[in-house]
């Protein structure tokens, strides 16, 4: 099975260099990781993927429409989630692969009708374990809120998920029996936590047709 | 007065916790601190006393928290969710967890909780740091007078470079 954290930030963002925080993450048993770095490749043993952050954090609708991906290359794309027409807007454009921070965005902000274009569009919602875990009090219970309702849209609507450990240190990371404790909280079952620990796989090399080659 | 006969009494479940980074030195009544918090927290006074979370001992490198069967996954998230002990920054790690404290003794024994440690000093970004080095790769580098300070986690390669 493949296993990925779908976000961690290294020196200069974070206290811990990019080659520690694959040696942690293999120790922890993750056989990849995403890395808001550009730096690709295969260290210690566990391959590291790229980020590219589309737009920036709480833009507008139209803004996000008319963004385009920082660089070419192999990499994840995501987007920062914000208000319900900048969510369309991203999700509408195609061009990204990942929709974050969600949890800090207004209640309706996605909702059904997002779930679903998700869904058909093959967009997977992060689920960012840091701020469930450095959180306290009122902002931690509206984190869990929020992936409880993300969980349950997921069920319904079947838009994938992937798990980040979001971590700016070694200390920060998480292992998979962690994650899947801590997704016990909000109502994210074993299975489902599996399947979204391989999702950053199925996003870089989605399944296609098969094609006969003459 | 009489203890309780084993058939009477609760069933327990001990949970072995790797503490990162190897260095920190902490005791069991700080790590209770921390580890309560944290489970009150998550699920409450109630849950608390459902799941009579316990640090039975802390050493460096390790240490090792008892719960009541059948709510070990609660003691798990508690132990996933603490991230500072005191002002020190920390990751809990469950290893493995067992019915017996004899099992985990002789996991201690075999496994590497306590890696041999080297102090000396190096060089990063132009700064010189006081340096931890364990495990063949990892060094953790402090800055010069200010031990407050968070540390930097890197890897012999990184020093290379």
């Amino acid at each position: 099975m493949q296993c990925t954290d779908a976000c961690v930030f290294p020196y200069p963002g974070g206290d811990s260099s990019l080659r520690r925080m694959a040696l942690s993450a293999r120790e922890l048993g993750f056989d990849s990781i995403v890395a808001a770095c550009p730096a690709n490749g295969t260290y210690c043993g566990v391959e590291v993927i790229g980020m590219k952050v589309m737009g920036r954090t709480g833009a507008g609708a139209k803004e996000v429409s008319h963004a385009e991906p920082g660089q070419e290359g192999r990499a994840i794309t995501v987007a920062h989630a914000g208000e319900y027409a900048a969510n369309r807007a991203l999700l509408r454009t195609g061009k990204i692969m990942v929709l974050r921070g969600i949890q800090w965005t207004p209640k309706n902000s996605f909702d059904h009708i997002l779930s679903r274009m998700a869904a058909e569009r093959g967009i997977a919602v992060d689920i960012d374990f840091s701020s469930l875990i450095c959180e306290r009090g009122s902002s931690r219970q509206r984190v869990i809120q929020r992936y409880a309702d993300i969980v349950r849209l997921h069920r319904k609507f079947g838009f994938s998920l992937t798990l980040s450990s979001g971590a700016r240190s070694v200390l920060g990371m998480r292992s998979p029996r962690e994650m899947t404790v801590l997704g016990g909280l909000f109502g994210l079952e074993e299975d489902d936590t599996g399947r979204a620990l391989g999702t950053v796989r199925q996003l870089l090399f989605p399944r296609s047709p098969v094609e006969v080659v003459e | 007065m009489k203890p309780l006969p084993p058939t009477l009494r609760e069933n327990r479940r001990y949970v072995l916790v790797r503490i990162e980074p190897p260095w920190f030195e902490t005791d069991s009544r700080t790590l209770y601190g921390a580890l309560a918090e944290s489970v009150t927290a998550l699920f409450g006074d109630t849950g608390m006393a459902r799941i009579q979370p316990a640090v039975i001992s802390a050493s460096r490198g390790y240490a090792i928290v008892r719960c009541i069967r059948s709510t070990e996954d609660e003691l798990l998230a508690g132990l996933a969710a603490v991230h500072h002990v005191g002002s020190q920054k920390v990751a809990l790690r469950s290893v493995r967890t067992s019915g017996t404290l004899r099992a985990l003794r002789s996991t201690i024994r075999e496994g590497r909780f306590c890696p041999a440690m080297e102090t000396g000093e190096a060089r990063f970004g132009g700064k010189t740091y006081e340096s931890v080095s364990y495990q063949l790769e990892k060094v953790d580098l402090f800055e010069k007078g200010f031990k407050s300070q968070e540390p930097l986690f890197l890897t012999a390669e990184d020093l290379e470079e």
